[in-house]
């Protein structure tokens, strides 16, 4: 549990997510999920083009490079985080649920807790591809059924195309 | 013109579907007859609220089966903001809901500004707050154009269009542009107010409340207008509720939640105003909040200009360098300015490491920005928490019951906007 | 090339034709034999002038430009005193596809779908940004300008285009037809 910019965030296991958004929606009255964010933190940490981060003690003068008050940020334990947003209506108090997860593990649906979860969930699929567990209706939405790959991982290009001028040709 | 706390039950028990909670499922007994008809309300139909596909399952005119297929506005925002310093990223934000189209740079500014920590000048506070409101009041007004225009009552889109020409004119007054200004910065705003806007914004909000009696005028008593919007697309305040519904369609069902009362943000604890809150859970009372809260707006623009008025001559953006333009005139001086600005217009500002989530009451609900930030000159992560996506969730459990008539109506009562849901 | 008319006296008004200095660019290339194809006879003239004077656009609005050309209909605007008299929502009886946002992957088969539908003549306009080029977004998702997959006549820049631009743009369409330009299908090597 952890407190920061007046925000709580309360990190659970993958196993006990169910449970434990059961007893957030039951017992402390948290009865609106707002939002479910996937993020993916490949490459968190490395070190950006020259002079871009300090040393993970600060600045360091003698250290050419490291300007400016950055610092290398905390590791994060694993590659994908979970965010559950969690809202209760009449009692104006939020919470983060953050659950961490490997490449690939799977997550389970809190689609009977929360009717909303439905598209968050798909778009948690599509995007990061965190696979959910008993989804009833785990599909692709927002790219095309047969898109491959999940476009917001950081190893996936940003792609487009290189913007041509007309004194090249 | 808040009701009474207690709700009353709209329908018994929850009419979320069961399988999944997003598609009406046509029922067993008529799936295998021959009556039912599968018929796309493609992506491109004349209801103009953008790139909407929905599969519908007609049995006669009764529509027995919904599913909703997004994704042709998907544009990648994320993606695209998490390769943008902070400063650029603000400009992409306001295309995802393009009708309330400053909300969104608001959340995101909001959002890079709680991680900054950085303390905002009233005069920015209280500018963003006037635009905000007149921005809801512009986003009221393309949706009561563009749903009385599928209902049939076609003139009201002249007559609301009048209006938000008269808006954004006062944009284009203080941003330089109609749509889509990106008038707010990290710290502030961009430019100072100008001298002219008060009068003209005072001429606004005075008109302003005799047009809204003009288009109540026009269809509150009208039989064919009650006809289709009372009783139609009803949704409980429980199922609104598991649906994560916010903003009109959530007043529109009886729970009074309105974030600028319940979490005050900008300075709407200063101001004051009703929240309105129907109870009936139909067209007709998601119709009523926004005609009501198009008043109330006004009055919050009315308030915010006589504070702006007295606030003339303060600063409207932070002095933070770190983070903030130096002016103009100290870059031929300062040498530690003229630094900053280098720094700040190349590299970018560099933004501390955490992640924070916003929300704003935008004209289509709960408008929420989460945030990731590693410390450097880019967004990490950068989610936007769409009212209409999570809106068009409940489009299924509105429609049980209901012609293809009503589709439509309650289609255009969710208020989407697809720049939101596509993201 | 031997010309009998000026092309500006055609009643074409774009920079191209009046800047005289201006190098041959693609659109001199691609027109080609133009002033030979600009002799038109009266009954063509005629046709030419009645199929501008009424053009007819379809309900095409895909992101905030589409607030930008539902205000061309409005009171201000009034796009009407141009011929644009109605939009019709079938693109069967549409003459001119305005093409309004950001077009993504999903969108652009529905988008040809729409195009192919449309009759003999019709025109695009590639209305802002976004549907000229791809606008802000050159990104995985998002076709980088709609002339990759349907030929354009009137690109109008902005983000999103001012109304009174694109009341500029149909206007500049109009000025086109009447001098006989060919409707881009014809002219571009894009298979109509």
């Amino acid at each position: 549990m952890r407190e920061a910019l007046g925000e709580t965030t309360l990190v659970v296991d993958p196993p006990r997510l169910v449970e434990a958004c059961t007893h957030l929606r039951d017992q402390e009255g948290f009865s609106m999920l707002v939002d479910i964010t996937p993020t993916d933190y490949l490459g968190w940490g490395e070190r950006g083009p020259a002079g871009y981060i300090g040393t993970s003690s600060g600045r360091d003068l003698n250290a050419p490079g490291s300007q400016g008050y950055a610092r290398t940020p905390q590791p994060k334990p694993k590659r994908f985080s979970m965010n559950y947003h969690l809202l209760a209506v009449p009692g104006a108090r939020r919470v983060r649920v953050q659950v961490w997860l490997e490449d690939g593990q799977p997550v389970d649906s809190v689609v009977q807790i929360w009717a909303t979860a439905d598209w968050h969930e798909r778009e948690a699929w599509d995007m990061m591809g965190i696979p959910i567990e008993g989804h009833p209706n785990l599909a692709r939405i927002l790219m095309e059924d047969d898109w491959e790959g999940h476009p917001l991982r950081k190893d996936y290009p940003l792609g487009g195309e290189p913007v041509r001028f007309s004194g090249d040709e | 013109m808040a009701l009474a706390p207690e709700r009353p039950k709209i329908y018994e028990g929850s009419r979320i579907p069961q399988h999944v909670p997003t598609i009406l499922r046509v029922p067993d007994e008529l799936r295998d007859s021959e009556d039912v008809l599968e018929i796309n309300f493609g992506p491109n139909h004349p209801s103009t609220h953008g790139v909407l596909r929905l599969v519908i399952e007609l049995h006669g005119e009764h529509v027995v089966g919904l599913r909703a297929v997004i994704g042709y506005l998907h544009t990648g925002f994320e993606k695209n903001m998490e390769h943008k310093t902070w400063w650029k990223a603000i400009t992409y934000s306001p295309r995802i809901d393009y009708l309330s189209f400053q909300n969104n740079e608001l959340v995101f500014v909001l959002a890079a500004e709680k991680l900054l920590e950085l303390e905002v000048p009233r005069k920015a506070t209280w500018m963003r707050m006037c635009l905000a409101e007149l921005n809801r009041i512009h986003s009221h007004l393309v949706w009561l154009a563009t749903a009385a225009l599928e209902l049939g009552a076609i003139s009201m889109f002249w007559y609301c269009f009048r209006e938000r020409d008269s808006i954004l004119d006062l944009f284009e007054m203080v941003t330089g542009t109609r749509m889509h200004t990106r008038y707010y910065q990290v710290g502030g705003l961009a430019e100072d107010i100008p001298p002219g806007f008060y009068p003209e914004a005072r001429k606004f909000c005075s008109w302003m409340p005799k047009a809204v009696d003009d288009y109540e005028a026009l269809v509150d008593q009208n039989a064919i207008w009650l006809e289709r919007t009372k009783g139609i697309g009803l949704l409980s305040a429980e199922d609104a509720v598991a649906l994560g519904q916010t903003g009109p369609v959530l007043r529109g069902s009886g729970v009074d939640w309105d974030l600028r009362k319940a979490e005050p943000y900008l300075a709407y604890d200063q101001v004051e105003f009703d929240v309105p809150v129907y109870g009936n859970g139909d067209v007709w009372d998601r119709y009523k909040v926004h005609m009501d809260e198009m008043r109330e707006s006004t009055r919050i623009v009315a308030q915010c200009l006589d504070r702006l008025e007295e606030m003339e001559g303060e600063p409207w953006i932070a002095d933070d360098r770190k983070v903030v333009l130096p002016p103009r005139e100290e870059l031929h001086t300062s040498m530690e300015s003229l630094i900053h600005h280098f720094k700040i217009v190349t590299e970018g500002y560099r933004v501390p490491e955490g992640e924070v989530y916003v929300a704003v009451e935008s004209a289509r609900g709960e408008l929420g920005c989460y945030v990731v930030s590693d410390g450097g000159p880019k967004p990490w992560r950068v989610k936007f928490r769409a009212p209409s996506f999570v809106a068009l969730e409940a489009t299924a459990t509105c429609m049980s019951d209901a012609l293809v008539a009503d589709l439509i109506a309650i289609v255009g009562s969710l208020d989407t906007v697809m720049g939101e849901v596509d993201r | 090339m031997a010309l009998k008319k000026r092309l500006a006296d055609h009643g074409l008004q774009s920079e191209r034709v009046l800047w005289q200095g201006k190098g041959p660019g693609v659109f001199e290339q691609e027109l080609g034999d133009l002033e030979q194809r600009l002799m038109l006879t009266t009954v063509d003239k005629a046709v030419a002038w009645a199929q501008s004077s009424s053009v007819w656009p379809d309900t095409f609005g895909l992101a905030c430009c589409a607030i930008e050309m539902m205000s061309i209909v409005s009171a201000r605007y009034d796009v009407a005193r141009f011929g644009a008299e109605v939009f019709r929502s079938s693109p069967r009886q549409a003459d001119l596809l305005i093409v309004s946002g950001r077009v993504a992957h999903k969108m652009a088969a529905p988008l040809r779908q729409i195009y192919d539908q449309m009759l003999e003549p019709k025109w695009v306009i590639a209305m802002g940004a976004c549907a000229s080029s791809g606008g802000m977004f050159n990104n995985y998702t998002v076709l980088q300008g709609v002339d990759k997959i349907t030929p354009v006549d009137i690109h109008v820049p902005g983000c999103p285009p001012r109304p009174e631009a694109l009341v500029e743009g149909i206007v500049r369409l109009q000025e086109k037809i009447k001098a006989g330009v060919p409707p881009a299908y014809e002219i571009r090597g894009v298979a109509s």
